[in-house]
């Protein structure tokens, strides 16, 4: 589904300040698979969600969705296949227009926005149905302003509305790292709901290996740029965290193993 | 005040309503302050006026008009897109040149248009006078265009231009191409505002090269006039609001003008509305000040 060849990614290039993000990343994701992506800060990890979102064009490489070459697809184009939440509650929507205009929004994902109303009886009902799965009691309230909402419910509209349309690919760039743990793991349960009713597709970046770990079906982890280790299947139900960071450690091959166990065990 | 200056205020408060539509659209929901409607007025004063007294007929004139000023719309935006020139400074640019353009169109700094053919010409032989006339021909334009705009905005395009303004990273996240909504937008306000400025022409019977100045401030003053009497969500009231802000905001200073023991005079129009838009402005601030000093207050007993 998602296939990355060499992708480079190096912002101000040329300058005191270049900063090579991304060093060459060779990845290649099926349909279906749930990538769980892991590093620290600095590993690239949101460069490479943010590159194959289309906000970061790539310097080199090519970057395919089956056999659609989105190398050069502007980010409002992706959105036919690309769906994705942000890491802040406040990005995935807006805060002055209606919960019911939000989901209007996320609904007409894909296509061109044409003349009609935005917003229809038909659309209310299917929108109050799929909030009622939140059980946060937000069916009740369509004509609330976004910005009146915590947080926690913001993040789990966000996320009904990267569902509404359908789509290919789910980018989940540490989307329960703003949220308490209660809603954290509502948060998750949901991402896994939606995950295995719309056979998505998904990327999602995490600071907890513990999450890493447990969701998804396939883990990799980012370092100074590449892709460091690449775990699915058997191997990777064997693992724990404590193997996750004695391989990290490994890797690198160098003693910095317990600063970065604070770093991967702080979220 | 008499029936005649009031029926005037009005009339002129129904067409800087097209402005005050114009400059919600650019400063509210795209959040992109544009200044281009300074020019833009008086572009589409000047090239109905110069347009007519060629011996165009006043409908065609005033459709041209409305496309000079969504042409000037759209050069700013393009300074601002294309070569990532502030918006405001993108704004000044265009309105600054607007200003020798629309003397080259006119041909001189302004033009008469009392005998010629307008807008309302066809319908003079109704017998109805010419001051009553004049105020349900404006009104009716202006409360047709919002009705338009206010069901545009809730339109799926309308609904992409307004998260365009809110949260531009959601908006490209749910496919809209911001870009081309702040192309259409900004096209879409000035070329209101330019229509603004031809109905002024064709009803006050000129167009003069200075008439634009301080459009904008008149427009703004408008919008907040009109959102803090309505705070609502929806967008039939927000535009509504935007053209009641405008006829109160007329009102306001047709009556400062007119009492006489304030010893107010025309030429201190632009201090009355600056102080105006100032105090709206002000006042909603203070007021959260007090509100937040109430809650820690509050917050600490």
């Amino acid at each position: 589904m998602i296939s990355c060849k060499d992708i480079k990614v190096t912002f101000n290039a040329g300058l005191a300040t270049e900063k090579r993000a991304l060093r060459g990343v060779d990845l290649e994701i099926p349909q279906g698979e749930f990538v769980t992506v892991i590093g620290s800060n600095g590993a690239g990890k949101s460069t490479l969600l943010n590159t194959i979102a289309g906000d970061i064009r790539s310097s080199s490489g090519k970057l395919m969705f089956d056999a659609w070459d989105v190398t050069n697809v502007s980010a409002a184009g992706r959105t036919r296949d690309v769906a994705r939440v942000f890491q802040d509650p406040l990005a995935g929507t807006c805060g002055n227009m209606t919960v019911e205009e939000n989901m209007a929004l996320a609904y007409g994902r894909g296509s061109r926005g044409g003349l009609k109303p935005a917003l229809n009886d038909d659309l209310r009902d299917l929108f109050c149905e799929q909030l009622k799965r939140l059980n946060l009691g937000l069916e009740n309230r369509l004509g609330a302003e976004m910005g009146l909402l915590s947080g926690g419910q913001r993040q789990s509209v966000s996320l009904l509305m990267s569902a509404l349309q359908p789509s290919k690919i789910l980018l989940l760039d540490e989307h329960t790292a703003a949220l308490d743990p209660k809603t954290a793991a509502l948060v998750m349960e949901i991402t896994d709901q939606i995950v295995e009713e719309k056979e998505l597709t998904v990327m999602m970046v995490t600071h907890s290996m513990r999450q890493a770990l447990d969701h998804g079906t396939r883990t990799i982890m980012m370092h100074e740029g590449k892709v460091m280790f690449d775990l699915s299947g058997k191997e990777r139900s064997n693992y724990d965290v404590k193997d996750l960071l004695n391989l990290f450690a490994k890797a690198r091959g160098d003693g910095e193993e317990l600063d970065d166990d604070k770093l991967l065990l702080g979220a | 005040m008499s029936l005649f200056s009031f029926l005037g205020t009005l009339e002129i408060g129904f067409i800087f309503g097209l402005v005050a539509i114009g400059v919600y659209l650019t400063f509210r929901v795209l959040d992109f302050p544009d200044l281009t409607v300074d020019g833009s007025f008086t572009m589409g004063a000047a090239i109905a006026a110069a347009l007519i007294v060629f011996g165009i007929n006043p409908y065609v004139a005033t459709i041209c008009a409305t496309i000079g000023g969504a042409a000037a719309g759209l050069v700013t935006a393009w300074l601002n897109l294309r070569f990532n020139i502030l918006h405001l400074l993108a704004s000044i640019l265009t309105m600054t040149a607007l200003y020798t353009i629309n003397l080259r169109i006119m041909g001189k700094p302004n033009i008469a248009l009392i005998m010629e053919p307008t807008v309302l010409s066809p319908f003079e032989s109704f017998g109805i006078p010419n001051m009553y006339l004049k105020l349900m021909f404006v009104a009716f334009v202006v409360i047709l265009i919002g009705l338009a705009l206010s069901y545009f905005l809730n339109t799926q395009y309308g609904m992409g231009m307004r998260a365009t303004g809110a949260n531009p990273r959601m908006a490209q996240a749910n496919g809209i191409v911001i870009k081309e909504k702040i192309y259409a937008g900004l096209a879409l306000s000035n070329g209101l505002v330019a229509l603004a400025g031809a109905l002024f022409a064709q009803t006050n019977g000129f167009a003069d090269s200075t008439m634009g100045i301080g459009t904008i401030v008149v427009g703004l003053a408008a919008v907040i006039v009109g959102q803090s009497l309505f705070g609502s969500r929806s967008m039939l009231v927000i535009i509504f609001s935007c053209i009641i802000g405008s006829l109160l905001y007329r009102l306001a200073v047709s009556a400062a003008l007119n009492a006489d023991f304030l010893g107010f005079t025309t030429s201190d129009l632009n201090l009355i509305t600056a102080v105006l838009v100032g105090l709206a402005l002000i006042i909603p601030h203070l007021r959260r000040e007090r509100k937040a000093r109430q809650a820690a207050a509050g917050g600490a007993s």
